[in-house]
């Protein structure tokens, strides 16, 4: 036999054999009245129209699954062993033929060698889409130790993931450095930042594509800057400046407590490298800015806390009245032609005694109508408070609600908003209870959340060996262009230090 | 004879190695893997392959795995470096008479895996012992394959041996191409701790009393304690055996059972021996603090790598936390491995149904420290020993008979009187026909009658014999003082006598640094 014989004759049998293994659906199936157990959970979730393909597990024992995706212009069937792994370009395909409606999804399981149907459940494709990048730091929920962080972005409509930048490019065994707090301008690239402690410390600030390598603590300042919010029309960043500390429960399963034991609110000019002060009044602890969408307002946190122990050290009174730290939310007018700020207003009095709560990392939608912040009993690091949820303000009516929809019994924050308002991303720890994971939900025209769905990963069970926690995570328009090795280069660089401006 | 040489040279190496290895260092090996993770998947594979050296990393890791049973661990090393002295015969066409030479480079590996110490807990590089053996025969096939490539060109020898050095320029240029962020660090530092490998007994005694503490064989604990007055174990040895001691019900023995414990031999100023790494995560947990044994289980895995150790004792704390799914969640990586899958699957199992948890011995055995009511936001600073002698001696709603016995051995042992006082006061209110164990007896005798005691022990009747027998003690203490020896020497010559008492304890052991 010829050898163009033999492998006419392999190549056909592998293609056999290949379409033989093709799933279908079970014709034998009795069905089940309920939903199916999948991981991640996409039923009856509303996604974008530019989503990555929902890969999922099925977690029904040890089964073989087919799942039936029927759409408008007709339907896909997918199953691998526990795993449902749509084929992106047919994925593309059925949002397309999809946009405003729904698909259908039915799966299947073989259990004990006979096959059970379960309830179908919808998936929701909204006519909206959302931004291509997001960025995240990805930690490890550590407490004290780091060593291994990058910030990554990730472009959700397909599953491609690069390095912003990586802390071993530069760390060494002795000095270790650890990178925090990435933040954008108006959510496009060209002006972002992100903070270095330790070995190499300064703040890597990109204006207008260049980078920079700055040292924003100066004499009068508590310390560098560190929760950033960029202003949206003028070169400036408003910072929080912060003197942190960290303890730990031996019982409660919040673990820790991460305090400011003093804290202020700084304005860093970029242009003219400037640092001023907004905000540094003795008792209280100004944290978290966020701006306006037009940039006349700055909002912000702040608790009112009087030290009243001079024979222990400020860390040692706060762990100890670590339940009386309570933030509430102002605003700040500004006028970013003069740089001034003024008339400080009370915007959600949180710490009064009829809501008792406190309330971090606000941030306001693009059209500037809503105002979303993470609200818990207690303290300013809801990542780590289980009671922690997504609250809402109509700027309109001052009304706030709880997101439901977006909320789960265990810890949700860092809330950010897409670039068109239509999709709300929160980190939250609903999974485990430890490690943070980006959920994404939609939020329509009648100002109305959805329900959230994990951000979907090309293998489904990627989240289950992944030891990282996906901190800060943001919304981008356009990836980061400078490269890993550019961020290097710089942060091997003394920082500049930054002029103090006395106002 | 020349020519079986080589065999000779090469049987006396194996024989050697298997005596450095698998017969004088088990416990050693074990640790080693105890340290070091694989998880079989794709997840593990990709966070592994981009760093430095990722696919030698890898497989090493895997290979590393297998030294759960250091035999086997041992000859699939050995076998590697059987393979390396033969290659490197074949290619650089050693004669028998100089076939040792090929010896080197194994002998080296040894050395490097034995060299470690103390550093196997603090080598922040993955699968140390077969990275560079796996390196050395990666280079060394490379080579040969260079040569056999360039066999036929006409050209110098130095200019084949530019192509082959270039090549293997190109792979490093090219890889760090790919992963931009972490490029290749050429170090190696000797780390002076053959010594403490081959012998230092508290080193070994801390390897074997882990372990067996790790898989509650408390009795093999207490075994591995010299018992000798003489012996000067660490203070690590002295808190593993405490440990025991509390989990068979013998606490108040503590100090009839050498508890002065010593700093470990520290051959290298730039190591920092610290408990916090050492076994900070197993002694919390087996206090039933299963906040702090999680936390520095995920605080050593993120300084030092993830290891089978850490997330063992992560599954452990969550699952009496009831975090079952990250308990799920470290189980699920347990299960793909290939030597700690039973534990796994036993773990799973209690997960599934908590009245096989509840039966288990290990929930049995800490269940009486669970402290429920006891939250406190505090920190350790990384010394783990001071933070539970503290916490213990101020715990003030010890509520289970095993946190009794807890409170007032650890403020023994912490020579907090104050706190002792209050404690002894409440045990004896609590058991008030119960003989009082000797050593609470010792501990109030002694500090009772303190100045600053808060509570006055004298309305108490001491058993007769510890009642004389401290007279006894402070009457020979008396005698010693007036002939005006050092104290030192007093404790010294009071040892035989009075070594096993709290009371030598109090006065004569001033040495407690805790790490």
């Amino acid at each position: 036999m010829k050898l163009k014989n033999i492998v006419s004759i392999v190549t056909i049998t592998v293609l056999l054999v290949s379409c033989g293994q093709r799933p279908s659906v079970p014709t034998d199936a009795t069905m089940e009245s309920r939903l199916p157990k999948i991981y991640p959970d996409y039923t009856e979730v509303t996604i974008p129209v530019n989503i990555c393909p929902l890969n999922f597990a099925v977690q029904e024992g040890e089964t073989e699954t087919v799942a039936r995706f029927t759409f408008p212009g007709g339907e896909y069937v997918y199953g691998e062993g526990q795993k449902v792994l749509i084929d992106e370009e047919q994925w593309k395909e059925i949002l397309e033929a999809t946009q405003g409606k729904e698909i259908k999804v039915e799966v299947f399981a073989k259990i004990n060698g006979a096959w059970k149907g379960y309830q179908p459940f919808n998936i929701y494709v909204a006519e909206d889409s959302i931004d291509e990048y997001i960025s995240y730091r990805a930690i490890q929920p550590s407490y004290v130790a780091y060593e291994k962080l990058s910030i990554n972005q990730r472009n959700i409509t397909n599953f491609e993931e690069k390095e912003i930048y990586n802390n071993m490019s530069v760390s060494t065994e002795g000095v270790g450095q650890c990178i925090n707090c990435h933040s954008y301008k108006n959510f496009k690239t060209d002006n972002m930042l992100f903070h270095m402690r330790q070995g190499f410390g300064g703040t890597m600030i990109v204006t207008n594509g260049e980078l920079k390598k700055i040292d924003l603590k100066t004499d009068e300042t508590l310390s560098a800057g560190v929760y950033p919010s960029w202003h949206p029309t003028h070169n400036y960043i408003a910072f929080s400046t912060n003197k942190t500390g960290q303890s730990f429960h031996t019982k409660d399963l919040n673990k820790i407590e991460v305090q400011d034991t003093e804290s202020d609110l700084i304005l860093y000019d970029v242009d003219k490298n400037e640092v001023s002060i907004i905000s540094e009044l003795d008792d209280e602890l100004e944290v978290f800015p966020t701006w306006s969408p037009d940039g006349k307002k700055l909002y912000f946190c702040s608790a009112h806390f009087e030290y009243n122990n001079d024979s222990i050290e400020k860390s040692a009174e706060m762990i100890q009245r670590f339940k009386e730290v309570k933030y509430s939310l102002y605003s700040v007018d500004f006028n970013p032609d003069t740089k001034e700020f003024n008339n400080v207003e009370m915007v959600y009095d949180a710490a009064s005694d009829s809501i008792n709560q406190s309330v971090t990392l606000p941030r306001v939608s693009p059209d500037g109508r809503y105002l979303l912040f993470a609200q818990a009993e207690f303290g300013c690091f809801h990542v780590w408070h289980a009671d922690a949820d997504i609250y809402m303000m109509d700027m309109m009516t001052k009304e706030v609600q709880k997101l439901d929809p977006v909320n789960s019994d265990r810890s949700e924050s860092y809330p950010s908003w897409s670039s068109n308002g239509r999709w709300i991303m929160v980190d939250s720890r609903r999974d485990d209870g430890n490690y943070t994971r980006p959920y994404i939900a939609y939020f329509d025209k009648q100002g109305k959340a959805h329900k959230a769905f994990m951000l979907p990963q090309k293998d489904p069970n990627y989240y289950t060996f992944y030891l990282r926690s996906f901190n800060r995570p943001e919304f981008m328009i356009e990836p980061v262009k400078i490269t890993p090795q550019e961020f290097a280069k710089k942060a091997k660089e003394d920082a500049v230090p930054a002029k103090y401006a006395d106002q | 004879m020349k020519k079986y040489l080589k065999y000779i040279y090469l049987f006396a190496f194996i024989t050697v190695a298997y005596i450095l290895l698998p017969v004088m260092n088990a416990d050693y090996l074990y640790t080693i893997q105890d340290n070091n993770v694989f998880i079989n998947g794709h997840t593990f594979m990709m966070d592994t392959v981009q760093h430095e050296g990722g696919w030698g990393t890898w497989i090493a890791c895997y290979l590393t795995q297998f030294f759960y049973y250091p035999w086997l661990g041992s000859t699939i090393l050995i076998l590697i470096w059987v393979a390396i002295y033969w290659i490197t015969i074949g290619m650089f066409e050693i004669s028998n008479k100089w076939s040792f030479l090929a010896l080197i480079i194994p002998v080296l590996l040894l050395y490097h895996l034995l060299d470690y110490g103390y550093w196997i807990y603090y080598a922040k590089a993955p699968a140390f012992p077969f990275v560079p053996t796996i390196m050395v025969i990666f280079c060394l096939l490379f080579v040969w394959g260079g040569m056999s490539i360039t066999r036929t060109w006409i050209v110098s020898w130095s200019l084949k041996g530019l192509f082959i050095i270039g090549m293997l320029a190109i792979i490093i240029v090219i890889y760090n191409w790919l992963c931009p962020s972490t490029p290749w660090h050429f170090n190696y530092n000797f780390r002076n701790s053959i010594k403490t490998t081959l012998t230092d007994k508290n080193f070994k005694h801390e390897l074997k009393m882990y372990r067996a503490l790790d898989e509650f064989r408390f009795e093999d604990v207490l075994k591995e304690m010299p018992t000798d007055q003489e012996a000067t174990p660490t203070n690590l040895m002295v808190l593993y055996k405490n440990i025991a001691l509390m989990h068979t019900g013998q606490m108040d023995k503590m100090f009839e059972t050498n508890n002065c414990g010593i700093n470990p031999n520290n051959p290298s100023d730039s190591l920092k021996i610290r408990t916090s790494l050492l076994g900070a995560p197993l002694i919390y947990y087996m206090f039933g603090q299963m906040n702090y044994s999680y936390r520095w289980a995920m605080e050593n895995s993120v300084q030092y790598g993830l290891s089978f150790r850490s997330l063992k004792m992560m599954t452990r704390t969550a699952l009496f936390n009831q975090e079952f799914e990250v308990a799920a969640k470290y189980i699920a990586m347990l299960k793909s491995s290939t030597f700690h899958r039973k534990w796994a699957l036993e773990h799973e199992a209690w997960m599934m149904n908590s009245t096989h948890f509840i039966q288990s011995q290990e929930y049995q055995t800490l269940a009486p420290l669970l402290n429920e009511e006891a939250n406190v936001l505090d920190g350790d600073d990384g010394l783990c020993e001071q933070f539970l002698l503290e916490y213990f001696s101020d715990l003030d709603r010890a509520n289970t008979p095993l946190l009794e016995t807890v409170t007032l051995c650890m403020s023994l042992w912490a020579k907090d009187y104050y706190a002792y006082c209050v404690h002894f006061y409440d045990y004896v209110n609590h058991h008030p026909n119960n003989p009082i164990p000797a050593l609470y007896q010792e501990g109030a005798i002694l500090l009772g009658n303190a100045e600053e005691s808060p509570i006055t022990l004298n309305q108490f009747k001491f058993d007769d014999f510890v009642a004389n027998k401290y007279n006894s003690f402070v009457q020979d203490y008396h005698q010693l003082q007036q002939q005006e020896l050092d104290e030192k020497e007093i404790g010294k010559r009071l040892k035989p006598l009075y070594g096993n008492t709290y009371w030598w304890y109090y006065y004569f052991y001033n040495d407690f640094n805790i790490y």
